[in-house]
C-alpha cells in the first residue's frame, strides 16, 4: 500500500537529503515525489511505500516531525497533524 | 621583535569580528567549560581564537576520542558536551563517536573544520561532506555560510542538542566564514520550544490500569536520567510499590538495595527481570524504546502485557510495540502527576522478590584466578556512592551492568545503542573532568582498550586522575562466546594472546600501573587503584573461557534464558 504524504521543509542545505535518506532509511520506497518551491518553503510531495509489513507510515510520520525545519501537513492517513516539532526561528 | 600576546591579539582585532572570535564567544556564551579536540588546517582560525577563551581546551590524541570524552562529559553533568576537529579526516574521525551519541541520546555540539567555501564540492585536500556524511546521525546539522549567522546557529545548535529527546548536532565552518568579518552579528534569537503538555485524559487511564493491575511492572530506560527524572520515579515506585526492571541505560535509576529492583532485563538480565517482564500484566515503560537486545524476540516479549508507555519522543511510541494507552511528554512531569490508587500486589512483590533472591548471582567461583563478576562487585562497593563507570564493549561491559552497583543512572557510563568498542577510556576522561570528586572508573577488556590506548597520553598531559580496570582474557571475549555456543566452537579471529603488557604500556605513558593475577590480590589492588593520586591502570588478567550467563540466544524469547556453567 502506498501512503501519502505531504511535507514543507524550510530551505536549509540538506534538508531534501535529510528527509528522503530518513524515509528510505526507516524502511521506505519512495515511489513518488514532487518538490514546488514556494518562497518561504518549499512543498515535498511524497508517496512510500514500506519494504515490509513491519513498517508503519504512522510511526515514520512521526519520526519525520522530528526534523527540524520540516513540517509534515498531511500525515500517511491523510489526517492532519495537530502537533509538530516547533522549528527553530 | 616578540610576538604579541592573545589580549592585544584581541584588542587589536577588528571592530566587525571574525567568524573564529564569533564562534569562541558563542561558546562562552552557552556556559561551555570544556570543550575536546583536535586541531588541523581547516580549523586553525578557530584555534587561533581560543588561547584567551573563558573554557578549557583539551587535546585529545585522535578525535574520535574527543567525541567519547564530550558524550560522557554530557551524560554526567547533563549539560551539551562539545567538541572539535577539522575537516576531512578529522570530522570522519568524530562519526562514531557522533553516532554513539546519538544512539544513545545524549547531547552533544560538534564543530568541524571546512575548507573554504569556493573549494567545496571540488575534492580539495581534505575535503569531506560531512555534513552528507552525518545526516542520519545528527539531530540537526549546520554549514555556516555568513560569519553574521553564527550567534544564531551557535544559539540554536545548544537549545536543539539539549532540548526534548537530546542528541547530537553537527556544525561545518568552512574556512572562509572563519576568517570573514562580521560588521553586524545576527543576534541569537531566544527560542524554548514548548514543552508538550501532557494528555489529561491519558494520564487518568494510565491511573485506573495501574490501580486496577494485579502484576505490574515499570520498565525503566535512559530517558529517566536524561529527564532527570530519578526521584520522581523512585517516589512513584515507593508509593505504588510496583517491582523494577532497567534497560542497560536505565541502570542504577532504581535504589540499588530496593528488593523490588529486579536489575537488567533482556539478553544478558537477571532471571528474575526476565520472568517478571514474561508474567507481568502491565508494562509500564519509562524512557525506554524496546531495543532488541533488551526484548528478545519482539513477538513473546511481555506476551501477557498492556502496555502504559511514557516517552518524551512520539516516534517511540508504537515503534515495535503498540501501547495501550500513551503519554507523550517530559518523564519528570508525567512521573509527577501520575497519583494511581497502589494497586494490591502483595502476592506479586512476594514472587518477585522471592525470585531476586533465589536466582541472585553467587560469586564463590571455584578457582585461584580473579573472577570478574566478584571483582566488579568489589570495585564498586569499595568506591561507594562515588563510585561512576565508563565502560567499554563486552563481556566486560555485561559483568558491569550484572555485577556493579550503582547509585544512580549518572554513574554508568556504557555505549548501549552503538555498543562502541574504545568508548571507555574517552568516556572515562571526560567523565573525571566533569565530576573531579567522583571516583571515576574506566572497565575496560584488552580488545577496547587498544582502540583509544593514545588517550593515555592525555591523561598523562592533564594529569587526570582516571582508575583503569583492564580485564584483559587475551580473547575477544563476547565474540569468543558466542562462536563457541553459536558457530560450533569455530574461533575465528578472536585470538589476542600476542596482546601487549598493558601495565608497561602505560607506564611508557607515564601512567602508574600494576597487574592483579590472582585472586587474593583482588581487595587489595582495588584499594590501592582507588586511593592512586593520579592516573592509574590495574591490569586484571581473567581466565579467556569465562562467560557471561545468564544469556538470552539471539532471535529467542527472553524466556529462553540459557545459565551455562554460571554459579
Amino acid at each position: 500500500m502506498t501512503d501519502t504524504l505531504h511535507i514543507q521543509i524550510d530551505h536549509a542545505e540538506g534538508s531534501l537529503q535529510r528527509l528522503i535518506g530518513l524515509i528510505e532509511r526507516r524502511g521506505f520506497f519512495i515511489t513518488r515525489m514532487s518538490v514546488a518551491d514556494l518562497g518561504s518553503h518549499r512543498e515535498v510531495r511524497l508517496g512510500v511505500r514500506g519494504r515490509d509489513a513491519g513498517r508503519s507510515a504512522d510511526v515514520l510520520g512521526r519520526q519525520i516531525d522530528r526534523l527540524v525545519g520540516v513540517t509534515r501537513t498531511t500525515g500517511a492517513a491523510s489526517t492532519v497533524v495537530e502537533e509538530v516539532v516547533p522549528c527553530p526561528a | 621583535m616578540s610576538a604579541p600576546s592573545t589580549a592585544a591579539k584581541i584588542a587589536n582585532e577588528p571592530a566587525p569580528k571574525t567568524g573564529a572570535r564569533l564562534v569562541v564567544e558563542a561558546l562562552e556564551r552557552e556556559g561551555v567549560e570544556v570543550v575536546f579536540g583536535y586541531p588541523g588546517g581547516a580549523i586553525m582560525p578557530v584555534y587561533d581564537a581560543l588561547t584567551n577563551a573563558r573554557f578549557k581546551h583539551i587535546l585529545v590524541r585522535h578525535e574520535q576520542g574527543a567525541a567519547f570524552a564530550a558524550d560522557a562529559y554530557a551524560r554526567v553533568t547533563g549539560k551539551v558536551g562539545v567538541c572539535m576537529a577539522t575537516s576531512g579526516p578529522g570530522a570522519t574521525n568524530l562519526v562514531t563517536g557522533i553516532a554513539n551519541a546519538m544512539m544513545d541520546s545524549a547531547p552533544l555540539v560538534c564543530i568541524t573544520g571546512n575548507v573554504a567555501s569556493p573549494l567545496m564540492g571540488t575534492d580539495a585536500f581534505q575535503e569531506i561532506d560531512i555534513l552528507g556524511v552525518t545526516l542520519p546521525l545528527v539531530k540537526h546539522s549546520w554549514i555556516v555560510r555568513d560569519p553574521a549567522d553564527i550567534p544564531r546557529i551557535f544559539a540554536e545548535a545548544f537549545e536543539i542538542a539539549a532540548s526534548g529527546r537530546p542528541g547530537p548536532v553537527l556544525i561545518d565552518l568552512p574556512k572562509d566564514v572563519q576568517v570573514g568579518v562580521a560588521a553586524a552579528p545576527h543576534p541569537p534569537i531566544p527560542h524554548h520550544a514548548a514543552a508538550r503538555r501532557i494528555d489529561t485524559a491519558q494520564l487518568r487511564r494510565a491511573e485506573a490500569a495501574i490501580g486496577m493491575a494485579e502484576r505490574p511492572l515499570l520498565y525503566v530506560g535512559g530517558g529517566v536520567r536524561i529527564a532527570n527524572a530519578v526521584e520522581q520515579l523512585r517516589a512513584f515506585a515507593r508509593a505504588t510499590r510496583i517491582p523494577a526492571v532497567s534497560t542497560l541505560q536505565g541502570l542504577g535509576a532504581m535504589p540499588p538495595e530496593s528488593p523490588t529492583n529486579l536489575g537488567m532485563l533482556g539478553m544478558h538480565g537477571t532471571r528474575a527481570a526476565n520472568e517478571a517482564v514474561q508474567a507481568c500484566d502491565l508494562l509500564i515503560v519509562l524512557g525506554a524504546r524496546f531495543d532488541d537486545r533488551a526484548t528478545g524476540k519482539l513477538s513473546e516479549f511481555a506476551p501477557h502485557a498492556r502496555v502504559l508507555h511514557v516517552d518524551v519522543d512520539a516516534a517511540e511510541i508504537g515503534k515495535l510495540r503498540d501501547a495501550d494507552i500513551t503519554i507523550n511528554g517530559d518523564l519528570k512531569q508525567a512521573l509527577t502527576l501520575l497519583s494511581p490508587r497502589a494497586p494490591l500486589i502483595d502476592a506479586w512483590i512476594a514472587r518477585c522478590t522471592r525470585d531476586k533472591e533465589q536466582f541472585a548471582p553467587r560469586y564463590d567461583a571455584p578457582g585461584e584466578g580473579v573472577y570478574a563478576p566478584a571483582l566488579l562487585k568489589e570495585l564498586s562497593e569499595q568506591a561507594g556512592d562515588r563510585f561512576v563507570a565508563a565502560c567499554d564493549v563486552g563481556q566486560h561491559q555485561m559483568w558491569v551492568a550484572q555485577h556493579c552497583r550503582f547509585a544512580s543512572p549518572f554513574a554508568h557510563l556504557t555505549s548501549g545503542g552503538l555498543g562502541a568498542m574504545g568508548y571507555g577510556l574517552p568516556a572515562g576522561m571526560g567523565a573525571k573532568l566533569a565530576r573531579p570528586d567522583a571516583h571515576v572508573v574506566t572497565i575496560s577488556g584488552d580488545g577496547s582498550f587498544i582502540m583509544n590506548i593514545q588517550e593515555l597520553a592525555t591523561l598523562k598531559r592533564y594529569n587526570i586522575p582516571l582508575k583503569i580496570v583492564l580485564l584483559d582474557n587475551s580473547m575477544l571475549g563476547l565474540v569468543r562466546q558466542w562462536q563457541d555456543l553459536f558457530f560450533d566452537g569455530n574461533l575465528s579471529e578472536v585470538d589476542l594472546s600476542d596482546n601487549p603488557d598493558f601495565a608497561a604500556v602505560a607506564r611508557a605513558f607515564g601512567i602508574d600501573a600494576f597487574r592483579i593475577s590472582k585472586r587474593e590480590e583482588v581487595s587489595a589492588g582495588i584499594a590501592r587503584l582507588l586511593a592512586a593520586p593520579g592516573p592509574c591502570l590495574a591490569h586484571v588478567l581473567i581466565n579467556p573461557k569465562d562467560n557471561v550467563w545468564p544469556l538470552v540466544p539471539p532471535g529467542k524469547s527472553n524466556a529462553d534464558m540459557i545459565f551455562g556453567d554460571q554459579i
